[in-house]
């Protein structure tokens, strides 16, 4: 996908909480509102609306748009777990590109817990329904589990190689007023706290939360002066490898040579990275498969490079889903809305020097592991 | 054990799957084949994933495989099967070539490894699980 004048011109995020009585749509709606002040846009300017949430079925994108005013020539909604909102933005954008709107907000959130998360994952689509939940799977973490443990012995890597992502993520988060763990982490405490589904410890696991995420996308003169934000480049892919419960891969390598190709980088021009962080293992997994590192290095990769906002590699620097929690599909533009927010210079204490930056996204775990994978490289306007 | 079995979630058996959840309620693991393409699969489809013929029959599984990976559940998804921590989730492959995640029942969990030759339990025991469960190789 080549660049062009299509880019993200405003961002906005809902507060986060563990527990709720507030409705989804409060959530979704906080975070659209912040998005309008951010990019300096009128409500009734947007025609374009794209929505990704696990716990917005019955409705869907048409019907919040019912629910918020608005008329709408382009309505999506996100399919692809955590991968959808990324890949919202890349659709929004050639929807914009091709006329078919000029103004599209894309929302990602939801509002559960812990006991709602399990229900979801129980019930996630026909296959884990019927041939993982009457086993006991224990949701992703029991899949991930699976996938870390293969990782491990298929390459060395060593859990003290991947709690440096928990503890460089955490870094950041200790900055980040929103998010719901902000205490200091190290990595004694990660090696050391109590199995979730071995090998998968506490902090490689996110706290299920609610909260909701939002971008606008339009013309970058749309933007506030200095405050758009190009998207360089961005691909997708779904379902790969077929056949395959528990591969160590993705997608990201299909399309990892066009995705720098098109934004005219390589992974060391990035100034941050803000990957799909619902386990560290998959974070590790994008690393590799997006160039960072060769396939089955990631181990030594991480010993070697610190991941809060101001280490070697500045990791979603926001403190990402591992500190902030996961709010549902929230968490695939919980990255997206950080990166939005460092490039516009905007992200306070944890203020990375960024000119550009990956985001990347994962999920909708099907019979096993992720089927989505989506990455977009984005860059500063000047 | 009936209370066990009942408590467990159940697969909805439809059109598509009746015959492995009818073919494990008699001890045997069901997998699909194809007669366009000849490849075996799992989790049943009413299409072939290869090739899409719809030309599939079923067989019986030798019940036998290895354990490709595994997790240690010590929060399983449902209060059934919390008296039974860990739930050994396993990714088995099949002699017959074919990958499937299914649960390992085992005495002592720390005996699991991966690589280790694994098989259906059978009789009485096999009744109480849902889904074709295994146990390390006698």
């Amino acid at each position: 996908m080549a660049t062009s004048d299509i880019g993200i011109i405003g961002y906005g995020q809902s507060v986060y909480v563990k527990r709720t009585d507030r409705t989804l749509l409060s959530f979704l709606a906080e975070a659209a509102r912040n998005a309008l002040a951010s990019a300096g846009v009128a409500k009734q300017e947007l025609d374009g609306l794209a929505v990704s949430s696990f716990e917005l079925p019955p409705d869907n994108a048409v019907t919040l748009a019912e629910q918020f005013g608005i008329s709408v020539s382009w309505a999506y909604l996100g399919t692809a777990g955590g991968a959808g909102p990324v890949a919202s933005v890349i659709a929004a954008k050639r929807a914009i590109e091709a006329g078919q709107a000029t103004l599209a907000l894309c929302l990602a959130g939801d509002n559960y817990d812990v006991g709602g998360h399990y229900r979801l994952m129980d019930n996630f689509n026909r296959a884990l329904k019927n041939y993982a939940t009457p086993h006991g799977f224990g949701g992703a973490n029991g899949l991930f589990g699976i996938i870390q443990r293969k990782h491990m012995e298929t390459y060395g890597t060593r859990p003290e190689q991947l709690g440096r992502i928990s503890v460089g993520q955490r870094a950041s988060a200790v900055l980040n007023d929103n998010a719901l763990l902000r205490t200091p982490l190290t990595l004694d405490d990660y090696l050391t706290a109590r199995i979730i589904a071995d090998p998968l410890r506490l902090y490689d696991c996110v706290l299920p939360c609610a909260g909701a995420e939002a971008v606008i996308v339009g013309p970058l003169d749309r933007a506030p002066a200095g405050k758009g934000v190009r998207i360089l480049s961005g691909y997708e892919r779904h379902n790969h490898p077929p056949g395959e419960p528990a591969p160590l891969r993705g997608g990201w390598e299909l399309f990892r040579d066009a995705l720098w190709r098109d934004a005219g980088y390589e992974p060391h021009d990035m100034d941050f990275v803000q990957a799909y962080d619902d386990y560290p293992i998959m974070v590790a997994i994008q690393l590799e498969d997006l160039g960072f590192c060769a396939k089955g290095e990631v181990g030594a990769f991480l010993g070697r490079h610190d991941f809060a906002w101001n280490g070697s590699l500045p990791l979603n620097t926001g403190g990402g889903q591992l500190s902030c929690g996961q709010a549902g599909a929230g968490g695939g533009m919980i990255g997206l809305v950080e990166g939005v927010r460092q490039l516009r210079q905007e992200a306070g204490r944890r203020q990375v020097k960024a000119r550009r930056g990956l985001v990347s996204g994962y999920g909708m775990v099907g019979y096993g592991h992720g089927l989505s994978t989506s990455s977009i490289v984005m860059e500063r306007t000047q | 054990m009936t209370g066990g079995m009942s408590a467990y979630p159940q697969p909805h058996a439809d059109a598509d799957n009746h015959p492995l959840i009818e073919g494990w309620r008699e001890g045997r693991l069901m997998i699909q084949v194809c007669g366009g393409c000849s490849h075996t699969f799992f989790y049943p489809r009413p299409l072939c994933p290869y090739c899409w013929s719809a030309e599939l029959s079923w067989k019986a599984a030798s019940g036998r495989g290895t354990i490709v990976s595994f997790s240690l559940v010590n929060r399983p998804n449902a209060p059934a099967f919390f008296a039974e921590v860990p739930i050994i989730l396993a990714e088995i492959r099949l002699d017959e070539e074919v990958l499937l995640i299914a649960r390992v029942i085992a005495r002592e969990a720390s005996s699991i490894r991966s690589g280790l030759p694994v098989e259906l339990v059978s009789g009485p025991e096999a009744a109480r699980y849902p889904l074709p469960t295994f146990r390390p190789r006698q």
